[in-house]
């Protein structure tokens, strides 16, 4: 039996408290070059912070602010919290 | 057991290029890792810092000595995530290390200053620069910050993995500093063992591109790969000024192979990054080690409340609000000791010396001029103080997090927020930190809109015109800092309506991405914001000493001078007639419907070199008219002044017109020379200065008229 798909959502649906796997990038070269080179590329786990518009995450540590614009070109795969 | 790099082997040494000349280090990092503070730790300089990314926006070179006493320069560079430039910060950097800036020499060493709290993201950068073939040393620097995150950075670890020296430090604390300056002495440097391979596929291009970079412009075979990975991947080729141009040749290639992988449909930039954070991984598997679990930290814990949708925003208005009422209620005091010794020594000097033209240039041109301005030092330095804090507990970059939505609806993000915030010192640096935004459309928009943030040198004329407008002092602090943040509103007012103008009729496009580095926050660093406060202090007085005493000396001649032809003419005569008269009479027709007469039209014309010469202007104009009287406090002489016809001059109206005008108008000769330097041309500051003073006019002609038909 074939895998069902990933369900995929943007970065700034992702609920606040919640971490999420970076599946896929869909902005520009340049942006998902300078994405991926902060180390959000695929496979990055990201945890959302806050905000909805503008999103604040935690990845590798680090606090990262995104633009609407920014984040809606970020899917990523909400992982169940026991994954965490 | 590793070998420390120290001893390792001789093959792999690279001494420094004429051992007779004196060495350049270049000194590079990520954003917001502490270079600067590590700069000046070494060389004894003070440039900015700050807990924000982008405080350096340009190459500032200083020198330490070897523990030898031989000279060593260091060039401090823009933070960059990538040699893959994405704005003008970020093209210095790499422009100075591939050697293409014709005004700095190519660096003969380079000291990587890595966040250890974040050793991935920041090797990546250094694992670019190893590319490069040039020795390196790498400052393990904010060691407390990893310590505090729970993690164990091991040093040697690391040395041992890259075979470059690697010291721990912590440049804030001054720790490991000694350390550092034993390596940056050392006559050989290893270099580094490098475990990566470019990926296969990608091989080719790399090398052909490779070859005609050394065949064709003239560079190391080194120098030409690193440059030759970088071209296949830098999309946005930023250049800045002085950079030199590729040849034709690599152009050609690059365009081939670039048109190659689109037809292929193969990301080779992804291909790459990953490879190279691939090999950054396996590098560290020994070098980290990270506690188990982790809650969330201090700053997530203030992020919580500080960027909350709702408590992020009172708390922002808090801030501003107090900033406000500090200017008011906590200077009040200084300022009066200033004014009452000012007003003491002017008359004093007027007492000891005969009457003539010397002793009326003393007390109304030099003592009039520069006294009025140098009043309000203290509000100067508590305005600097609120922003040295903003910029020092890292409140900036959160302020440009809240900020984000409403600039969002403007055309702009929250990354030119933090020009703008910083516009509320002064419009140059801002200015020149537009250089962090990646969009030239952005940053353009930025530049051109900055200027309305109510700079720290208008703060005297609104000062003097709401004590002014409300007289004595049982007015409470609280109305007075009401009607300033008002200014300071419709300054900002003014930036949000023009950038949405701008962005609608001169340069229409879609939104640009936004992502941002928000610095752990970390307790304020007095010492460098009373450091900056006294810094900017000076500069204030050696202002207020150089071209505002100028100017007021220029300006008493231009008001006494030619003499009036009746001796007993009354002063306002004598200034009527005067030079100063005569061209604050020919400007008088323009001004007049906004309210102001040919005395403040001398004003406005001499404060095109600095706002706050306005004041001085005023001190020397209105000092001039009461030349027999004891010298009165400014805000006296302006509330006695009239109209011929007898009626009052400075009317409550009048107060607020002039206040709005300098909010929009460009009265600032060096800001125009600033944006000419950023923009590469004219048309932009012109532009700028046309359609802020034109505001001007039109907004207060409007209010001025309309206050009038209502009775004011």
């Amino acid at each position: 039996m074939p895998a069902s798909p990933i369900p995929l959502s943007p970065l700034c649906q992702l609920p606040a408290g919640s971490t999420g796997r970076v599946c896929e990038l869909t902005g520009d070269d340049s942006f998902c070059q300078r994405v991926r080179e902060m180390g959000f590329g695929e496979a990055a786990l990201v945890t959302k912070i806050s905000g909805s518009s503008t999103s604040l995450c935690l990845v590798n540590g680090t606090r990262i602010a995104l633009n609407h614009r920014a984040a809606m070109s970020i899917l990523v795969e909400q992982l169940p919290a026991s994954a965490h | 057991m590793k070998l420390p790099a120290h001893i390792a082997l001789p093959g792999r040494r690279r001494p420094t290029p004429g051992s007779d000349r004196t060495p350049v280090y270049a000194m590079v990092g990520n954003p917001n890792c502490g270079k600067t503070t590590l700069f000046n730790a070494l060389t004894g300089l003070r440039q900015k810092v700050g807990n924000y990314p982008g405080v350096t926006v340009e190459k500032k070179i200083g020198v330490t000595y070897s523990q030898h006493g031989r000279p060593i320069q260091i060039i401090d560079l823009p933070g960059a995530y990538s040699l893959a430039a994405r704005s003008p910060d970020e093209a210095v950097l790499r422009d100075v290390l591939l050697g293409r800036r014709a005004d700095t020499p190519q660096p003969d060493r380079i000291i990587c200053v890595v966040d250890a709290a974040n050793l991935e993201r920041n090797l990546y950068l250094v694992h670019q620069i190893l590319d490069l073939g040039r020795p390196v040393i790498i400052a393990l620097n904010m060691m407390d910050m990893a310590a505090a995150a729970g993690m164990k950075v091991d040093a040697a670890e690391l040395e041992g993995e890259l075979g470059v020296p690697v010291i721990a430090c912590e440049a804030v604390h001054g720790r490991g500093l000694v350390e550092l300056k034993l390596a940056l002495s050392r006559l050989e440097l290893p270099l580094a063992r490098h475990r990566w391979d470019v990926p296969v596929p990608i091989a080719p291009a790399v090398a052909e591109i490779q070859a005609s970079l050394a065949d064709n412009d003239a560079r190391t075979p080194l120098i030409a790969r690193a440059e030759a990975l970088l071209l296949l991947t830098d999309f946005d080729t930023v250049r800045v000024a002085g950079s030199k141009p590729l040849s034709a040749r690599t152009h050609e290639l690059l365009s081939q192979w670039r048109q190659r992988w689109v037809q292929e449909g193969t990301d080779w930039s992804a291909v790459l990054i990953r490879s190279r954070y691939d090999a950054i991984n396996l590098l560290c598997k020994d070098v980290i080690r990270r506690p188990r679990e982790t809650g969330p930290s201090r700053s997530d814990r203030i992020d919580a409340v500080l960027c909350h949708s709702v408590w992020g925003w009172a708390f922002f208005a808090v801030i501003m609000g107090a900033l406000f009422y500090s200017i008011f209620s906590l200077a009040e005091s200084p300022m009066n000791f200033i004014d009452e010794h000012v007003a003491a020594f002017g008359a004093w000097v007027k007492g000891a010396m005969a009457p003539g033209d010397l002793r009326d240039l003393l007390t109304d041109g030099v003592i009039s001029g520069v006294g009025g301005i140098v009043i309000f030092l203290p509000q100067i330095l508590i305005l600097f103080f609120f922003v040295g804090l903003l910029e020092s507990t890292g409140y900036m970059a959160r302020a440009a997090f809240i900020m984000d939505r409403p600039m969002s609806r403007v055309g702009l993000n929250g990354r030119s927020f933090i020009p703008l915030l910083g516009a509320y010192a002064c419009a140059i640096p801002a200015i020149m930190a537009t250089r962090t935004i990646e969009n030239a459309r952005d940053r353009l928009v930025t530049i051109l809109v900055a200027p309305l943030m109510s700079c720290s040198a208008r703060l005297p004329v609104y000062l003097l015109m709401i004590a002014t407008l409300l007289p004595g002092d049982v007015v409470p602090a609280t109305t007075k800092a009401g009607i300033m943040l008002t200014m300071y509103a419709l300054g900002t007012g003014g930036v949000f309506f023009f950038a949405w103008l701008f962005q609608r009729t001169l340069f229409p496009a879609a939104p640009q991405h936004m992502i941002m580095e928000l610095p752990p926050y970390q307790p304020p660093r007095f010492k460098e914001i009373l450091r900056h406060m006294v810094e900017r202090g000076w500069m204030f007085l050696k202002n207020a000493g150089t071209i505002i005493l100028g100017i007021s000396i220029v300006l008493w001649f231009l008001t006494t001078y030619p003499k009036h032809p009746d001796p007993h003419a009354t002063p306002t005569a004598q200034i009527a007639q005067s030079f100063a008269g005569q061209a604050g009479h020919l400007i008088e027709p323009v001004i007049k419907p906004l309210g102001f007469d040919w005395r403040i039209g001398i004003g406005l014309i001499t404060s095109f070199a600095a706002r706050e010469v306005f004041v001085s202007s005023m001190g020397v104009i209105f000092g001039v008219e009461g030349a027999n009287d004891d010298t009165t406090p400014l805000r006296d002489a302006l509330r006695g002044a009239h109209w011929p016809d007898g009626a009052a001059l400075f009317t409550p109206l009048v107060c607020i017109v002039l206040m709005v005008f300098y909010v929009f108008a460009m009265q600032c000769m060096s800001t125009v020379a600033v944006v000419k330097r950023e923009t590469n041309s004219w048309r932009w500051p012109l532009f700028q200065l046309a359609y802020m003073t034109g505001t001007a006019w039109l907004v207060c002609l409007v209010l001025y008229q309309a206050g009038r038909a209502l009775g004011y």
